[in-house]
C-alpha cells in the first residue's frame, strides 16, 4: 500500500484513489482557498463531478470537510461535512455530524478528504489518516459489521483516542437511505451524517471506514491571534447568555427533544406517516419526560457531540437498570421514528434508534419508509415488535429489507402507497409544511431536498405565521442563507443566534483565522455563493422545478388538527431564490 | 367560564403544569401570564388552541393556552 507522508503547514487536500488504492496529497486550488464544509462541498461538485454522473458510480466523489473554522477551537464550530451528489435527490448534498472528525481534521491543516473512484467489487477497505500519513488498508474482516462494532474494533488496533468514520450494513447494501457515522469523545459513538444517502456512496467506493489519528502537536496557524480570540471569546459567552442555549436553557436541559410539545401542539408533529399533527401520547414523547427518565435511571444528560461546546444538549439514554440504549435521542428520530410510527414509548424509539444507528441508516428517511410500509400494512402502527422485525429485516439485507432500506420514495412504489412524506427524493424530517409552511417552502426549494437544517422556520412567528402564505417565501430565503453560513463554517445549527445579531464576530474569527481581510458584505457574498452553486449542479443534473415540489396529497388532503393543506402556490415557491 | 394552560420546559418550575383559570371575560395572554406569575421575558413561544400566538393576543373563554421557554428547532 501507498504511504505518502505530508508536510508543511500549509492547507491541504487529502486525495483518495479507490481504483488506484492510492493516496496523494495536493495543495489546495486556489478556487477552493476561502472555502470549506458545505461551501467546499457545492464548489468541487460543480467543478469536478459531472453533474449527470451515477451517483453510485465512479465519477461521483465523496468529500469530507471541516467548515472554516474547524480546528481554531471555537465552540460548537466542529462539524464535519460529508458531500457529494446524492442517489437519493440526484442533487448535491452536504449533510454534517459531530464527534471530533471535523476539529481532527482542521487541527491537521487538512481542508477536504476527497474520495474518488472505485475499488473493485467485492473489495473493502479503510483509510487511515496520520498525523502526517494517510495509507489505506484491506478491511474485508469488518464487512457486515455494524457501525458500533466497526468503531470499537478499529479503535482496539488502531487506538482509542482515534476518530474512526465508517457506514454499517446499509452502506455495505448500498442503501439510499444509508447514512455516516463518526466517534466523539471516548465512548461516544453515535454522531451521523445521515441525510441524502451518502452512506450508500461511502460503500459504492468499497471504503468501510476512515480512521484519524488524534492529531499531536497540531494547531491551526493563526493570522491574528488577538482578533480571533477576542472574537471567540465573545461569540461563546453570547451563547451561553443565549436564554434557549445557556445553563438553564431547554437546550441544554431537555436537548432537541424540548420541542416536541411545542411542535405537537402546533399541529406539525409527524403522526402516523404523516397522517395527523399531533400525537396523543406526546406527552411520553417530550423532552421534559425524556430528562425525568433519564435522571431517574441514572443516565446522562447535557453531554457534548463536540469537545468545547458550551451548549451540550446531548444525552445518554438508559435502560430500567441503567444501562445505555442510545446516545443521544433527538427529535429528529423522536419524531418520525416515534410518533410517525404510532410509538409513544421511549424506551422502544431509542431501541430502534439504536439499531438504525448501528446499521448506519438517517432514522429520519428509515422513519418515514417504516410509515409508509406500515400505512400499506405490513404491520400496525404502535407495534414496536412488528417494527423492530422490519428493521432487522434491513441490516440483513433481506428483499424487504433493502426496500425500506432504500428509504421512503422507493417504499411507496414498491408498496403502492401514493402518501409519501418526501421531496425532491428526500424524506420530510418532522414538521409537516401543512401547518409549518415555512419549512415546506424550504422543503419545495432547497437543493438540497427536504431538510429542515436547510432553513428551518420553527418560532419564527415574530416573523411570518406558521399557517399562513404571506411571508414564507422570503423567510424560507433567509433561513437558507442562514444555514449554508452555519454548514459552510462547521458551526452547529443551535448556534447560530450571535453570529445572525452580530455577523461581525464570525467576519473576526474567520480574519483571525486567515487574514483575508473580510467585511460583512463579503460575508454575505460568500454564504450566497453556496446556494447558487448548489442550484446550478441541480440544474446542470437535469433537475427541474417539478422536482422539488411538495407531494401532491398534501396540497389536497387536511391536516389535522389544524386542518390545513401546504397551499404556498407553485409561483412562490418558484421565486424564492430571485433575489439571491 | 374556563381557560385552560399549560407550562412547558423549565418555565416556573415550582408551578403545576397544567392549571384551569376561572375568569369572567376573555384576557390578553400578557394578563394571563401576569395573573400565573409568568415573566414574558422567560416566555418563547406561545399557543392558543395550538395556533401560535403573542403577548397581545386575545385568550377567548374555553381556549386552550400554552407557554413554552425559548427553544430551538431540532
Amino acid at each position: 500500500m501507498l504511504i505518502f507522508q505530508a508536510n508543511g503547514a500549509m492547507m491541504k487536500l487529502l486525495r483518495v484513489n479507490m481504483k488506484q488504492l492510492q493516496v496523494e496529497w495536493d495543495q489546495v486550488p486556489t478556487v477552493y482557498e476561502q472555502l470549506g464544509g458545505r461551501a467546499l462541498i457545492a464548489r468541487l461538485l460543480l467543478e469536478e463531478v459531472p453533474p449527470t454522473c451515477d451517483a453510485l458510480g465512479p465519477h461521483n466523489k465523496l468529500i469530507f470537510t471541516p467548515g472554516l473554522l474547524g480546528g481554531a477551537g471555537v465552540t460548537t464550530a466542529g462539524r464535519l461535512s460529508v458531500g457529494s451528489k446524492s442517489p437519493l435527490t440526484g442533487g448535491v448534498k452536504e449533510t454534517n455530524a459531530g464527534g471530533t472528525t471535523g476539529d481532527a481534521l482542521g487541527k491537521l491543516g487538512i481542508k477536504a478528504v476527497v474520495i474518488e473512484g472505485q475499488a473493485e467489487q467485492g473489495t473493502l477497505y479503510l483509510l487511515h489518516i496520520g498525523n502526517d500519513s494517510a495509507e489505506i488498508l484491506p478491511a474485508g474482516e469488518l464487512r457486515g459489521l455494524g457501525t458500533y462494532a466497526t468503531s470499537d474494533r478499529l479503535q482496539e488496533q488502531l487506538g482509542a483516542d482515534c476518530t474512526v468514520i465508517s457506514i454499517g450494513q446499509a452502506g455495505e447494501f448500498l442503501m439510499l437511505g444509508a447514512g455516516i457515522a463518526t466517534t466523539g469523545e471516548r465512548d461516544q459513538r453515535s454522531n451521523h451524517a445521515a441525510r441524502g444517502g451518502l452512506g450508500a456512496v461511502m460503500g459504492s467506493k468499497g471504503l468501510k471506514a476512515i480512521v484519524i489519528d488524534k492529531p499531536v502537536r497540531k494547531t491551526v496557524p493563526f493570522a491574528d491571534a488577538d482578533l480571533f480570540r477576542t472574537a471567540s471569546r465573545a461569540y461563546a459567552q453570547k451563547l451561553i447568555n443565549d436564554p434557549k442555549l445557556g445553563t438553564q436553557g431547554s437546550q441544554h436541559l431537555y436537548g432537541t427533544a424540548s420541542i416536541v410539545g411545542a411542535v405537537n401542539e402546533m399541529g406539525s408533529l409527524p403522526t402516523r406517516n404523516f397522517g395527523s399533527g399531533s400525537f396523543e401520547q406526546s406527552t411520553d414523547l417530550r423532552g421534559e419526560h425524556m430528562r425525568e427518565v433519564i435522571l431517574a435511571r441514572e443516565g446522562k444528560i447535557g453531554t457534548r457531540c463536540m469537545p468545547g461546546c458550551v451548549i451540550a444538549c446531548r444525552n445518554q439514554y438508559v435502560d430500567e437498570a441503567g444501562m445505555p440504549i442510545v446516545g443521544t435521542l433527538q427529535y429528529e428520530t423522536i419524531a418520525l421514528v416515534g410518533s410517525n410510527l404510532g410509538i409513544g414509548n421511549l424506551d422502544d424509539v431509542a431501541r430502534l434508534n439504536y439499531m438504525c444507528n448501528d446499521f448506519g441508516l438517517d432514522t429520519i428517511e428509515t422513519g418515514a419508509a417504516l410509515g409508509v410500509a406500515i400505512e400499506a400494512g405490513l404491520v400496525q402502527f404502535g407495534d414496536t415488535e412488528g417494527i423492530i422485525s422490519l428493521l432487522k429485516q434491513v441490516g440483513e439485507g433481506t428483499v424487504l429489507g433493502r426496500v425500506i432500506g432504500n428509504g421512503a420514495v422507493t417504499a411507496g412504489r414498491v408498496f403502492g402507497i401514493r402518501r409519501v412524506p418526501a421531496a425532491l427524493g428526500q424524506a420530510m424530517p418532522g414538521y409537516d409544511p401543512r401547518s409549518l409552511k415555512g419549512n415546506g417552502v424550504t422543503y419545495a426549494t432547497s437543493p438540497q431536498g427536504a431538510d429542515h437544517t436547510a432553513g428551518n422556520a420553527f418560532g419564527a412567528r415574530k416573523e411570518v405565521n406558521p399557517l399562513g402564505i404571506e411571508g414564507q417565501k422570503e423567510l424560507s430565503l433567509k433561513l437558507q442563507i442562514i444555514a449554508a453560513m452555519l454548514d459552510s463554517t462547521g458551526l452547529c445549527l443551535f448556534a447560530r443566534p450571535p453570529v445572525i445579531a452580530d455577523p461581525q464576530l464570525m467576519v473576526d474569527m474567520l480574519n483571525g483565522i486567515y487574514g483575508w481581510g473580510w467585511n460583512k458584505d463579503d460575508l454575505d457574498r460568500f454564504y450566497r455563493d453556496v446556494l447558487r452553486n448548489e442550484l446550478e449542479f441541480n440544474r446542470r443534473a437535469g433537475i427541474t422545478s417539478a422536482d422539488y415540489r411538495i407531494p401532491e396529497y398534501m396540497r389536497e388532503e387536511p391536516l389535522a388538527p389544524h386542518n390545513t393543506v401546504f397551499d404556498v402556490p407553485d409561483a412562490e415557491l418558484d421565486a424564492v431564490f430571485e433575489t439571491l | 367560564m374556563n381557560i385552560e394552560i399549560e407550562l412547558f420546559g423549565q418555565l416556573l418550575p415550582r408551578t403545576q403544569r397544567r392549571q384551569t383559570l376561572s375568569v369572567k371575560r376573555p384576557l390578553l395572554v400578557r394578563e394571563v401570564a401576569n395573573i400565573i406569575g409568568l415573566k414574558p421575558e422567560e416566555v418563547g413561544l406561545i399557543t392558543i388552541d395550538g395556533v401560535q400566538s403573542e403577548m397581545e393576543d386575545t385568550v377567548e373563554l374555553g381556549c386552550r393556552l400554552c407557554f413554552f421557554p425559548h427553544m430551538s428547532g431540532g
